[in-house]
C-alpha cells in the first residue's frame, strides 16, 4: 500500500523515468543502429551543449510563446464565437458547414496559403494556430453552452435577469468545465501546429531547430529537440490548469471527490 | 381577505392543427394572501403547464394571471418558483451561501454584506446552519431544496409555487419537509401553491386542494380543507375529517384514471 500511494505521489517522475528505462534498454539492445537511436546520455549531452550555448532557451521560450499567444487567441476567438451562436441561432446553423470544411484541415496544408498571404513571421503563426486550435474551444462551447438545462434558465428569469445575464451569470459558468477540456485539447494541437509551422515556414524556434539539427545529422540533439516538445505540453498544461483551478474548481473537486 | 392570484380561463394547446394537443382548457381559479392551496390531478394532466402560466414563464393562448391584482405578461418580484429538481436549480459552482445571496439579485438597496448575512439567517431558518460555504453537490437531496427553498425567500417573495418540491426526497425527510414548509410559510408569510401527486401531501399541507380534470384540464373540484392551521404528521393524518377529505380526493382523481383508454396509457 505505501508503495502504490508513493507511485501516486510522483506518478509523473515515474512515467518519466519509465519511458528513459524503455528507451535505455531498447538502445543497449542496439536493435537500431547506436547512431540513429543514442542512448539517454548522448541524448543529454546533446541537450547539455545546447542548453549552454543558449540556442535551446531562446528556440524553445519563443515556441512556447508562440503556442501560448495562439492558445489564448484562440480560445477567446472560440469561446466568443460559442457565445454569439447562443445569442443568435442564426449564426451558429450558418457556421456549423464552415466549421465542417475549415476543421479537417491539417496545419502543414495552411502553412504555405499563410505564406502567400502573411510572408514569414508572428502573422503566420498566429493565423495557422488559430485557425487550427479554435474548434475545440468553440465546439466545446457551443454544445456545453446549448445544453444548459431548462431549470436553470428558468431560475434565473424567475429571479429577473435578462437573457444577456443568463448567458453571462448562468450558461457561461455551466459550460466552463467543457470549455477547459476543449482548451486543453486545444493547448496540445497548438503546439504541433507551431512546430510544424516552424519547420516549414520558420527562421527560428524549435521546429526550425529540428529540421536544421536534422539535415545537419546532429541526431542526439534532434532527440533532445523531441523531449523538450514533450516537455512544453506539460508546461503548458501545468499553466491552463492553474487557470482551470481558479475557474472550475468547484468542477474538479465535484468530479474527484470520493464516493 | 386580498386576492394574491387570480387565474382566468387559461388555455393552453402545444402544436397546431389536426395534432395540436390541448393542455389546459379554461382553468379558474383564485388563491388568497396567506392561502396554501394543493394543485393535484391525473398524471399527464398539465399539472407542472399550468404552474409555470402561474409563474409568468409559459404565456397561455388565452386567459390571464394576474398577481395583486396586475397581469403577469412574464417572471415578476414576489414570486419565486421551487422546483422538483433541485440539483439543477441550484448552481453548482455557488456555495449555499452564494446560491441564496443570488436570490436577492433583484435587491439594490441592501449591501454585499448586508445580503451575505441575510443569507446566512435564511440558511439558519431552513436548519442548514453550519452548511453555508459547502457547495449543494456536498448535501443530501432533502438540504439541497432547503437551499432552494431559502433562496426563494431570499427573492423576497409573497408567493411560493412548489412544483412538486418533495417529489425526489425520502420519505422520511418528505414528512420533516413537509412541516419546515408550513412554518416557513407562517413565519415569512408566504402564500403557497403546491403542485404534487401526492394526495395525502396535498390535504395535510392545503387550506384548500384544486383537483384538475384529465386534458384537456378544467378544474373539477376545489375542496376546502378545514382541518385547522397546526398540522401534526401523527395526528392530523389519523383525523376522520383528513380521512374523508383524503377520500374525496383521491376518488375525484380516479375517476378520471378509470376513464382513461388503455391505449392511451401506453
Amino acid at each position: 500500500m505505501a508503495l502504490e500511494r508513493w507511485i501516486l505521489r510522483f506518478r509523473s517522475l515515474v512515467s518519466l523515468a519509465l519511458i528513459l528505462a524503455v528507451w535505455q534498454g531498447v538502445a543497449m539492445l542496439e536493435l537500431v543502429p547506436r547512431k540513429y537511436f543514442p542512448p539517454i546520455p548522448d541524448i543529454a549531452a546533446g541537450f547539455w551543449s545546447m542548453l549552454l550555448s543558449g540556442e535551446l532557451l531562446a528556440g524553445d521560450s519563443l515556441t512556447l510563446g508562440r503556442a501560448l499567444v495562439g492558445i489564448v487567441g484562440s480560445s477567446l476567438i472560440g469561446i466568443g464565437l460559442a457565445l454569439l451562436g447562443e445569442m443568435v441561432p442564426a449564426f451558429r446553423s450558418a457556421f456549423r458547414p464552415i466549421a465542417a470544411i475549415v476543421q479537417p484541415i491539417p496545419p502543414a496544408a495552411l502553412v504555405p496559403m499563410a505564406i502567400f498571404m502573411l510572408g514569414l513571421g508572428f502573422k503566420l503563426y498566429a493565423f495557422v494556430i488559430i485557425l487550427v486550435t479554435i474548434w475545440p474551444p468553440y465546439l466545446n462551447g457551443a454544445a456545453a453552452l446549448a445544453a444548459v438545462g431548462d431549470v436553470e434558465v428558468k431560475t434565473g428569469r424567475m429571479l429577473g435577469l435578462s437573457e444577456r445575464d443568463i448567458l453571462f451569470r448562468i450558461k457561461l459558468p455551466a459550460a466552463w468545465p467543457e470549455i477547459f477540456a476543449g482548451i486543453r485539447y486545444a493547448a496540445t494541437i497548438s503546439l504541433i501546429a507551431v512546430v510544424v509551422a516552424e519547420m516549414l515556414a520558420g527562421r527560428d524556434g524549435l521546429g526550425f531547430m529540428l529540421i536544421r539539427k536534422a539535415f545537419a545529422t546532429r541526431i542526439p540533439e534532434v532527440y533532445a529537440l523531441m523531449f523538450v516538445c514533450a516537455f512544453n505540453g506539460v508546461v503548458l498544461n501545468a499553466l491552463i490548469n492553474l487557470l482551470r483551478w481558479r475557474i472550475t474548481g468547484w468542477h474538479m473537486r465535484m468530479t474527484e471527490r470520493t464516493p | 381577505m386580498e386576492t394574491m392570484l387570480e387565474a382566468r380561463e387559461l388555455a393552453k394547446s402545444y402544436g397546431t392543427g389536426a395534432g395540436a394537443l390541448k393542455i389546459l382548457d379554461g382553468i379558474s381559479f383564485s388563491v388568497k394572501k396567506g392561502e396554501f392551496v394543493s394543485i393535484v390531478g391525473p398524471s399527464g394532466c398539465g399539472k407542472t403547464t399550468l404552474l409555470m402560466a402561474l409563474a409568468g414563464l409559459l404565456k397561455p393562448d388565452a386567459g390571464a394571471v394576474s398577481f395583486k391584482g396586475k397581469v403577469l405578461t412574464g417572471p415578476s418580484a414576489g414570486i419565486a418558483v421551487v422546483f422538483q429538481d433541485y440539483s439543477r436549480s441550484l448552481f453548482a459552482w455557488k456555495s449555499n451561501l452564494e446560491n441564496v445571496v443570488f436570490g436577492m439579485i433583484r435587491n439594490t438597496t441592501l449591501s454585499k454584506a448586508e445580503k451575505r448575512a441575510k443569507g446566512r439567517e435564511l440558511l439558519a431558518a431552513v436548519g442548514l446552519d453550519g452548511f453555508a460555504d459547502h457547495y449543494p453537490w456536498q448535501l443530501s437531496g432533502g438540504m439541497q431544496q432547503r437551499v432552494a427553498i431559502a433562496r426563494g425567500l431570499a427573492s423576497e417573495s409573497e408567493l411560493l409555487l412548489l412544483d412538486e418540491p418533495l417529489a425526489a426526497v425520502d420519505a422520511q425527510t418528505r414528512a420533516d419537509m413537509q412541516d419546515l414548509l408550513l412554518e416557513l410559510a407562517e413565519r415569512f408569510q408566504q402564500t403557497c401553491i403546491l403542485v404534487t401527486h401526492d394526495v395525502d401531501e396535498a390535504v395535510y399541507m392545503a387550506d384548500r386542494v384544486v383537483v384538475l380534470t384529465r386534458r384537456p384540464t378544467r378544474v373539477d373540484h376545489d375542496i376546502v380543507v378545514d382541518l385547522g392551521d397546526r398540522r401534526d404528521q401523527i395526528t392530523t393524518r389519523e383525523d376522520p375529517r383528513f380521512l374523508e377529505i383524503r377520500h374525496d380526493v383521491m376518488a375525484a382523481i380516479r375517476r378520471f384514471r378509470a376513464e382513461t383508454p388503455l391505449a392511451e396509457k401506453a
